[in-house]
């Protein structure tokens, strides 16, 4: 008799969710499902405002990654005004965009993963939390309040708020940078550095501990998809779109993210409130691909700074191709911060970086316009479509998590299938199927963000809805 | 070392929960002293742990619905490990924050204090209602006297309103 196994909500992801297993008459799990149970419909109600307040708007959908929607929008907007935003604009908008995922890999390896990783899956669900890691092992949790607190701080320096900040405008940014504020800024960076390199090192001392995880979180061949940039890096603040299947093989390049409704679909399911995006050429759902840190430093050559590419030439060893297994995302975030920090203070140093050139100005010039960056999660594509009167009359947005969606949905069912035995639940089943999405690290939205505040709960039921076994987890 | 620190949190946009940071703009004006630093955030996160672990003196701030709008109130914290098992990472109590500090860089303020404003409406708005504006001078007057070393014991009988 077919079983349904329902995880609500998923703890420690940014956001509300459930997941609900299916069993089939043998017991084994047969379907996987990760329900996104909030709507926001931000898309829906910038209808009739000026393109101008669009960044300030939609920056409101995340309140741990406001930068990535502020900076998506307001390259939407420049492709509204089809202005070119000055150099050093430009080079402020990216250390922002690189501030901003420092802080965010910092949240989700430090704060949200680093107690199972530290502690283990199967440990005490009352101690497996950040609080925890920072009781068990004092440096780690002050690494990760240190990594934070510098993106913050940059963010802070830069656009004034860490938090939904201004700043960045359509055309540019409207202030340039001073000389005491880069300075600032440069002053923080070796302590940064060091802290990042001992907690790179930590994880990869332990990895072998997580031999299991690695195996089945998520460990299966998919296309990867990302912005590259002319040097062949990846393009954090723009570039073109690049597929690579799990070969390493270059499926589609140089594709204009502008142009995304000819290689990107968009399917919905009636489970969720997430889309499923995927590859057209390839259809639904076999065009699944994974974006990403995992997804970025499988896109490219190189890494492009000089601490961080020795790292990332570790990383790629792991496998003959691309590095598959998605428990390898805690990875690729540490050595992301890596880079982030390197390439700050290699824009801090360039000459024009304190240039007061730093906004171009123009009406209204085109109706429509697209904006994409990489945000923390993934690529991030705002398009808006505008009336003669530069009132917003259609507006779509893919965010980061969105693509991955369907690639979490196959690696929940891979997990549970390997972890999830359905005579007997436990908590530490729950929680690796639960650490596969946390892998991810999914940002379905922060604005109620509260792990153990919420009660966790996992029914076995019976096709006729009978109730088999149960365990809750009390905050 | 920080003399004194204030930390003020709140939303702007929900009415009197933004309370605290108007009493943090309005202070920023007034005090002068360079050891004084003031910290305005909308939540308050581990991350202020290390400021607070240098601090001689802390001063939380806040809006509350616990108290009778317009009434301010000030009491000694102290650090409450058990205050942090929730592993709430968006947003963390004084007495969370001060066991924080103490756990991870080993040290706390001599001397710690909640301030909190009862707030009238939590609705969108970014205006403060009538009887919380009025509360921000009593709220300042409060925590100018703590920063002058004043101390407030625990009991109700430090709380004061608007009209009183």
């Amino acid at each position: 008799m077919g079983k349904t196994i329902t995880i609500d909500p998923v703890t420690r992801i940014e956001g509300h969710a459930k997941i609900t297993l299916q069993t089939d008459n043998q017991g084994e799990v047969s379907a996987a499902y990760f329900h996104v149970t909030q709507f926001r419909g931000f898309e829906k109600f910038c209808e009739g405002r000026p393109f101008y307040e669009m960044p300030y708007i939609m920056e409101r959908t995340c309140g741990i990654c406001p930068v990535s929607h502020l900076l998506a929008a307001a390259k939407a907007c420049d492709a509204l005004l089809a202005v070119r935003v000055p150099p050093t604009a430009a080079k402020l908008r990216r250390i922002l965009n690189l501030a901003q995922i420092i802080q965010s890999h910092a949240l989700s390896f430090f704060y949200l993963s680093s107690p199972d990783l530290l502690l283990g899956m199967d440990s005490d669900p009352k101690d497996r939390n950040i609080f925890g890691v920072m009781k068990s092992k004092p440096e780690l949790g002050r690494g990760g309040v240190q990594l934070r607190k510098f993106g913050q701080r940059v963010i802070e320096t830069l656009a004034g708020k860490r938090i939904h900040p201004g700043w960045v405008v359509p055309g540019g940014v409207n202030a340039p940078l001073t000389q005491e504020k880069r300075d600032l800024i440069l002053s923080w960076i070796p302590e940064v550095l060091e802290v990042t390199l001992k907690s790179l090192h930590w994880f990869k001392q332990n990895l072998e501990n997580y031999r299991e995880e690695i195996r089945t979180f998520a460990n299966f061949p998919s296309l990867f998809m990302g912005l590259v940039t002319p040097d062949e890096r990846v393009g954090y603040y723009d570039g073109k779109i690049r597929f690579t299947d799990s070969l390493g093989n270059i499926v589609a390049d140089n594709l204009d993210p502008a142009n995304y409704p000819e290689f990107l679909g968009e399917a919905v399911e009636p489970y969720t409130f997430t889309k499923f995006p995927y590859y057209k050429p390839m259809g639904y759902p076999e065009g699944m691909y994974r974006v990403g840190p995992l997804a970025r430093l499988n896109l490219v050559d190189h890494c492009g700074t000089p601490l961080a590419q020795q790292e990332w030439v570790e990383f790629r060893s792991l496998e003959r191709n691309a590095v598959l297994s998605s428990f390898h995302y805690h990875y690729a975030r540490l050595i992301e911060i890596l880079f982030c920090i390197e390439h700050i203070e290699e824009f801090l140093n360039e000459p024009d970086i304190l240039s007061t050139h730093v906004r171009s100005t123009a009406s209204l010039n085109n109706l429509e316009g697209v904006g994409a960056s990489e945000a923390p999660r993934g690529t991030l594509i705002h398009h808006y479509r505008v009336d003669e009167q530069g009132l917003v009359i259609w507006a779509n947005l893919i965010i980061a998590t969105g693509h991955n969606n369907l690639a979490m949905n196959r690696g929940i069912l891979q997990a549970a299938r390997q972890f999830v035995r359905r005579e007997k639940l436990t908590e530490g089943m729950l929680n690796r199927v639960e650490a596969v999405i946390r892998a991810f690290d999914p940002c379905l939205s922060c604005s109620t963000h509260a792990y153990g505040e919420m009660p966790l709960q996992i029914e076995l039921r019976a096709s006729d809805g009978a109730l088999l076994d149960e365990i809750a987890r009390t905050p | 070392m920080i003399r004194a620190l204030i930390l003020t949190c709140g939303n702007p946009l929900r009415g009197d929960d933004g309370v605290g940071l108007q009493i943090a703009h309005s202070l920023a004006v007034g005090i002068c002293d360079p050891d004084t630093e003031i910290y305005s955030q909308q939540q308050w996160t581990p991350e202020l742990a290390e400021a607070i672990s240098r601090a001689d003196l802390a001063i939380f701030v806040d809006a509350s619905v616990a108290v009778a709008p317009g009434e301010v109130r000030a009491q000694p914290v102290s650090p409450d490990s058990s205050a942090t098992d929730s592993g709430m990472t968006h947003t963390c109590s004084p007495s969370g924050l001060l066991a924080l500090a103490q756990l991870l860089y080993g040290r706390t303020p001599d001397r710690s204090y909640l301030v909190t404003v009862g707030g009238q409406s939590f609705d969108h708005s970014d205006q403060l209602s009538e009887i919380a504006r009025r509360a921000v001078p009593v709220a300042k007057e409060r925590i100018k006297a703590l920063l002058a070393g004043v101390s407030f014991p625990r009991e109700e009988a430090n709380s004061r309103t608007a009209s009183s």
